[in-house]
């Protein structure tokens, strides 16, 4: 159950996406995540939809696993859509009983709402997916790099990221490991009522909190041993060098931009009565 | 009579993902009362698996688990009864301490059970016993204490439930020889004094060879061979094969009867060394 969570896991395969510069790809989510907000109506929707599948074809990365990705926000999306079916009132209503009407409109439009969330997380979650957390800092120190100027000290940030995010699934499993012992001590975290739960989580929540502070200051130890000093003079073993398919993937992301104005000009705001006569 | 048995126990780790693992394949194994059972196999054999699905913490993916004939995976509760049952410490069980006392911290598991307030008493001052750990120990906070202390206190934390088996998953790694020793023999010490069932998973021969009735190996996810130390060490080559060392006693007399010494090879600690010299010594007038 928590080794479900696979936000910020990294799949070291070999593909097209993989190989690309961490900076391309951060320019696409970015571009991407701009686009699925600015589409306006199904079609821009839809074409955001085609690239998110095509992304996910060529990053060789299962399906099942993209989809799995989504499990967190799920309960994001139904609250979210049960409040677009609550309030808006446009279109043909539908079914109406007791206080609540629903409508046509309510129901495109909750519909409009989830993908795009579910749009935003795939495309994002695909960064993490394709891309090792050392490469990902890499590309954010590079592009942060000019703001040094003004003295904001980039390298920092993206060191406590890289740390961050490589402690991910230790911390995970270290959480599976102390819940299974606490567990196999009769330990019950499925039952009982809300303050019973919570107090059950003590158990967990001790242990992993020491073992974090230890594993911190090893760490440290670590980092110092090895003459860390901060950013100050450091070089890169495989320095960031952007390559042909680099710049073919801005060139792409640029269509992408591009496709989505186009897209909102001709097709216009969804008009929900429209859409749903003509799906009639 | 059959205490706990496995039956075609198989088990994946992350089916239908890249990372699909085989941790169990096809593990029968019976083990009789009062048996003290190591279970051997290096890194990655499917040892740790093997052990969680004793106490039903993982639910096998293949085949069953049967505690004094019952499967333990008949119903929740069953489940359940079956943690206390079977008690299982983990390996650095040091890093899941968590109560303010060492004495709350024991006290853990029995409250859990729902235990009386006297009975859970008697239960951890009993279990502190057998571990070595002091009456001013109890009142200590367990961040307080040692390596080897803590240790101590995290098997008292599993003893305390009064299981019929006690499972412990590497109970020695990481410490000195010293807290090595004072382990293995309170682990001895509790199953001669209590009768009950205790399996141990190693990697370490020399401590093995000591102390278990039966020694299950296991190598890539299935038992490997089953049987007494005797028999188990018997193919003292095969064992080197997959990445495990036979005692360090028992290659010098391996290797004596190489060189042409009339020697037992059958030799697995310091003291069965000992007589096994003086013998060919004696043998030869040398003595």
């Amino acid at each position: 159950m928590i080794k479900d969570i696979t936000i910020g896991q990294y799949f070291p395969f070999d593909s097209f996406v993989h190989r690309l510069d961490p900076r391309t790809k951060l320019l696409f989510t970015v571009v991407y995540i701009v686009a699925a907000f600015v589409s306006n109506n199904f079609v821009s929707l839809l074409f955001c939809f085609i690239i998110a599948c095509v992304v996910v074809a060529i990053s060789k990365i299962p399906l099942k696993t993209v989809i799995k990705g989504l499990r967190p926000i799920l309960l994001i999306v139904i609250i979210t859509s049960l409040l677009q079916i609550a309030y808006i009132k446009t279109g043909v209503p539908l079914i109406s009983f007791w206080k609540i009407n629903i409508t046509s409109g309510g129901l495109l439009s909750a519909l409009f709402m989830a993908l795009r969330i579910s749009l935003l997380i795939i495309m994002s979650t695909m960064l993490t997916y394709t891309t090792s957390p050392t490469s990902l800092t890499n590309g954010l120190e590079r592009i942060f790099a000019p703001f040094k100027k003004i003295g904001i000290d980039f390298h920092t940030i993206t060191m406590i990221m890289t740390i961050a995010l490589r402690f991910i699934p230790t911390l995970i499993e270290e959480t599976d490991k102390i819940m299974s012992a606490q567990k196999s001590r009769g330990a019950n975290f499925e039952n009982g009522n809300i303050v019973k739960r919570a107090k059950a989580l003590v158990p967990i929540f001790i242990p992993l909190l020491f073992n974090s502070i230890r594993r911190a200051y090893e760490l440290a130890n670590a980092m110092t041993c090895r003459c860390y000093n901060g950013g100050k003079g450091k070089t890169t073993m495989n320095p960031l060098k952007m390559s042909g398919r680099d710049y073919f993937a801005v060139i792409l992301t640029l269509a992408v931009i591009g496709g989505i104005i186009v897209l909102n000009i001709f097709c216009g705001e969804y008009n929900a009565e429209f859409t749903f006569n003509a799906a009639v | 009579m059959s205490h706990l048995v496995t039956e075609h126990l198989s088990y994946v780790y992350g089916e239908g993902t890249p990372f699909k693992v085989t941790a169990l394949d096809n593990v029968n194994i019976n083990i009789e009362k009062s048996e003290l059972v190591a279970i051997i196999g290096h890194t990655g054999s499917g040892k740790s698996t093997l052990v969680q699905h004793m106490n039903g913490l993982l639910k096998p993916t293949g085949g069953k688990i049967f505690l004094d004939g019952e499967d333990i995976h008949l119903s929740k509760a069953k489940t359940y009864e079956t943690r206390f049952k079977v008690g299982l410490c983990f390996q650095y069980p040091e890093y899941q301490l968590f109560e303010s006392t060492v004495y709350k911290d024991i006290a853990f598991g029995p409250t859990n059970m729902g235990l009386s307030k006297g009975e859970i008493d008697e239960r951890v001052r009993n279990a502190a016993k057998y571990v070595g750990i002091s009456d001013e120990m109890l009142q200590k906070s367990p961040f307080d204490l040692s390596g080897g202390e803590k240790r101590r206190v995290a098997i008292a934390g599993v003893i305390s439930m009064g299981p019929e088996i006690l499972i412990l998953d590497e109970p020695t790694s990481g410490l000195d020889p010293r807290g090595r020793e004072q382990i293995l023999s309170l682990i001895k010490n509790y199953r001669d004094e209590t009768g009950k069932t205790v399996i141990i998973v190693s990697h370490s021969m020399d401590d093995v060879a000591r102390l278990a009735d039966k020694v299950i190996v296991m190598n890539d996810a299935k038992v490997e061979s089953c049987g007494t130390v005797d028999e188990v060490y018997e193919n003292s080559s095969r064992l080197t094969e997959i990445g495990l060392s036979v005692p360090q006693v028992t290659e010098i007399f391996v290797r004596l009867k190489k060189l042409g010494y009339p020697v037992n090879e059958n030799v697995y600690t310091a003291q069965q060394g000992y007589s096994e010299l003086m013998r060919l010594f004696k043998g030869r007038g040398i003595l």
